[in-house]
């Protein structure tokens, strides 16, 4: 099957290199070298995964919805780092632009439509095709292989909740806008991490719950839609309309996640499309009556949905059967 | 080298002079049953595969996707036990995971990625280092012959080239044991051929033992060392290919159906049955056991004889795997 190593002497220096040169051609061999074992398999399965959610190495048709939510979530950042350049003054002191915690109404909008749109197809996908199958004939087990794919998942919404955010932050910094203090910018900085990965995770379990309960990518990001915007709908209308307690907030995946993400950076009541303080008379505004729940609730309702998104995968992947 | 992996207890050398895989039994079950719900997939299987090219026949629905489900630890058996490669698929499924390679039946391979990609990532994920599993993805490639082809999208591919994919990925990481769930599935002739070469040469010449699952017969007497045969989840037949098939099983009687007396062939046929052998026809041809060779013989003789019959042909007959099932329904 495999050549030998042959000597090769190139025409016009052959008595240079008649000695050393050879082609390496061995060919299939046997390997008995070392092997990475499962961490390995794990590294590989999330390069994969983020890859294929971004479209890289796929045709342009599937870069086009990821890229585009990343331009939404990243564009305004630009438009903004722009404006600072070219308006030489402190846009966030003098509440020309939002501060960086009000940034997240931009990434909200890219955010749900990267979950519903791209992310099902992470798991819909190597349900149909039998990927699933081969994947677990390897190392990898249920859960890990399952923790690969979130973790590949989770990875990529940061880009979108991190990214701009921590490009703000720079820019800022660099312009001469940014946080006074190497503390302060370090308090910025850790928030912004800290917010951007609660965010991720939330959203990582509950478009990944949603994705795991159908085969069909249509139907998953249907679901995925309906969780975001229909939770945050239908907790408002209860709440508001209703006349329920506000802990019934805690079902609203967007809205707990960026109330969280208001304690994180220290402030409450905030309109999470960015619109500043609620009218104390508005008695229908987005956010309104979230700021009366304690920050522990907020972050128990947040890890919630983190927890309820994996438990729902871990039982549908338990009972999922693999063979034809 | 995996310490664990049972280690050769007598040395034994193939074509090439390096040594074949340990000689001992790669798979062994006891008892072994799963059921789905009433149905039972695999009835109290007790059977042993030796290293080499072992065949998992039997009809679609016999148990052969169980069984190898079972033996990658996918499926945990209703009752009874099993190891493969000295390892339980159930307490030890990561670590026997990684030296067994899998093509599974069904088509599982994405259309967007390249072949050398594909094969590259499953060889990450079955533990290879990312440089190493780079280069065997187009060494494995080309010892299928797809070197030219490997970076094509898989989806532009014919279906013989994807079943070579899958070969290419199952062996890519140099595993003790390749399970191919019916690889010559949707194949021409010319193809079904050239993929039960490649089959062969791949455990001879790299010692990686196979287990071939396949419903075509002449495909697992072609290539393989040894038969596992299962009917309905029954043991059919277990052991090497050589010891169950071959010459030496009675002869076959082929006659001329003649105008006068009709209904020649049907009196041989009915005289032999009625001297107690074995006897299978198909249109004018009768395959006769049941005696020893000269025995059958005369009787053939004199019956034709009574029956006024001409013979076409006599010949001594070849047991096939067919009549291992054939014996298993009776």
């Amino acid at each position: 099957m495999s050549d030998p190593a042959v000597p090769v002497s190139p025409a016009g220096d052959a008595d240079n290199t008649a000695d050393t040169t050879r082609i390496i051609d061995q060919g299939y061999r046997s390997y008995d070298g070392p092997r990475t074992g499962l961490p390995g398999a794990v590294r590989s399965v999330v390069r994969y995964s983020v890859r294929h959610t971004l479209g890289l190495g796929r045709p342009a048709r599937h870069k086009i919805l990821p890229w585009l939510a990343v331009v939404i979530a990243l564009v305004p950042a630009v438009v903004f780092v722009g404006l600072a350049v070219v308006l030489d003054v402190d846009l966030i002191t003098d509440e020309i632009l939002p501060d960086y915690h009000q940034y997240y109404g931009f990434i909200t909008t890219a955010l749900f439509f990267y979950c519903g749109i791209v992310v099902p197809d992470i798991l819909v996908s190597d349900r149909r095709s039998g990927m699933l199958q081969m994947y677990l004939s390897t190392p990898l087990q249920r859960w890990n292989y399952l923790a690969s794919k979130a973790l590949a998942v989770a990875l990529t919404l940061a880009v979108l909740t991190i990214g701009p955010v921590l490009f703000l932050l720079v820019a800022y910094t660099i312009e001469g806008s940014g946080p006074d203090g190497f503390i302060e910018w370090i308090k910025i900085f850790v928030r912004i991490v800290a917010a951007g990965a609660a965010i991720s995770a939330a959203f990582t379990a509950a478009s990944l719950a949603a994705a795991s309960l159908t085969d069909r990518r249509a139907f998953a990001s249907v679901g995925v839609i309906l969780l975001l915007w229909g939770s945050g709908f239908v907790t408002l209308a209860l709440v508001e309309a209703a006349d329920m307690s506000a802990n019934i907030y805690a079902f609203d995946l967007g809205g707990i996640s960026d109330e969280f993400k208001n304690r994180i950076y220290g402030v409450e009541g905030i309109d999470p499309i960015g619109g500043g303080e609620p009218e104390p008379d508005d008695d229908f505004s987005p956010g309104a009556g979230r700021d009366s729940l304690s920050t522990t609730f907020v972050a128990v309702a947040n890890m919630a949905w983190v927890a309820v998104g994996s438990a729902v995968v871990w039982w549908r992947y338990r009972r999922l059967a693999l063979s034809r | 080298m995996d310490e664990s992996v049972p280690q050769p207890q007598t040395e034994h050398r193939n074509g090439t002079g390096r040594p074949y895989a340990p000689r001992v039994s790669i798979v062994e079950t006891q008892a072994l049953t799963q059921r789905f719900g009433a149905t039972v997939a695999l009835d109290a299987l007790d059977l042993t595969m030796q290293p080499g090219v072992t065949g998992l026949v039997g009809a679609n629905g016999a148990g052969k996707t169980t069984l190898l489900n079972a033996m990658l630890g996918l499926r945990v058996p209703t009752s009874g036990s099993l190891t493969v490669l000295g390892h339980d698929p159930l307490k030890a499924g990561q670590r026997l995971r990684a030296m067994v390679g899998f093509a599974p039946e069904r088509n599982v391979l994405p259309d967007e990625m390249r072949a050398v990609d594909f094969v590259r990532h499953l060889a990450e994920v079955q533990g290879l280092p990312r440089s190493e599993a780079r280069n065997r993805a187009s060494d494995t490639l080309w010892l299928v012959g797809l070197g030219e082809e490997r970076l094509r999208t898989l989806g532009t591919m014919s279906t013989g080239q994807r079943q070579r994919v899958k070969l290419a990925q199952a062996i890519a990481s140099d595993p003790k044991l390749v399970l191919l769930d019916e690889p010559t599935d949707g194949l021409d002739p010319v193809q079904r051929s050239e993929m039960l070469t490649l089959i062969g040469e791949i455990s001879r010449d790299f010692s990686i033992n196979v287990v071939l699952s396949s419903h075509q017969l002449e495909e697992v007497e072609r290539v393989c060392d040894n038969v596992v045969a299962l009917d309905a989840g029954r043991l059919v037949a277990c052991g090497p290919i050589s010891d169950l098939v071959g010459a030496g099983e009675g002869i076959t009687l082929e006659l001329v159906e003649v105008a006068e007396p009709a209904g020649s062939v049907g009196a041989v046929e009915a005289a032999l049955r009625a001297a107690g052998l074995d006897v299978g026809r198909r249109e004018a041809t009768l395959a006769l056991r049941g005696a020893g060779f000269e025995e059958l013989c005369d009787r053939a003789r004199d019956a034709v004889a009574a029956a006024g019959a001409r013979i076409r042909r006599l010949d001594t007959r070849r047991r096939t795997l067919e009549d291992l099932f054939e014996d298993g329904a009776r």
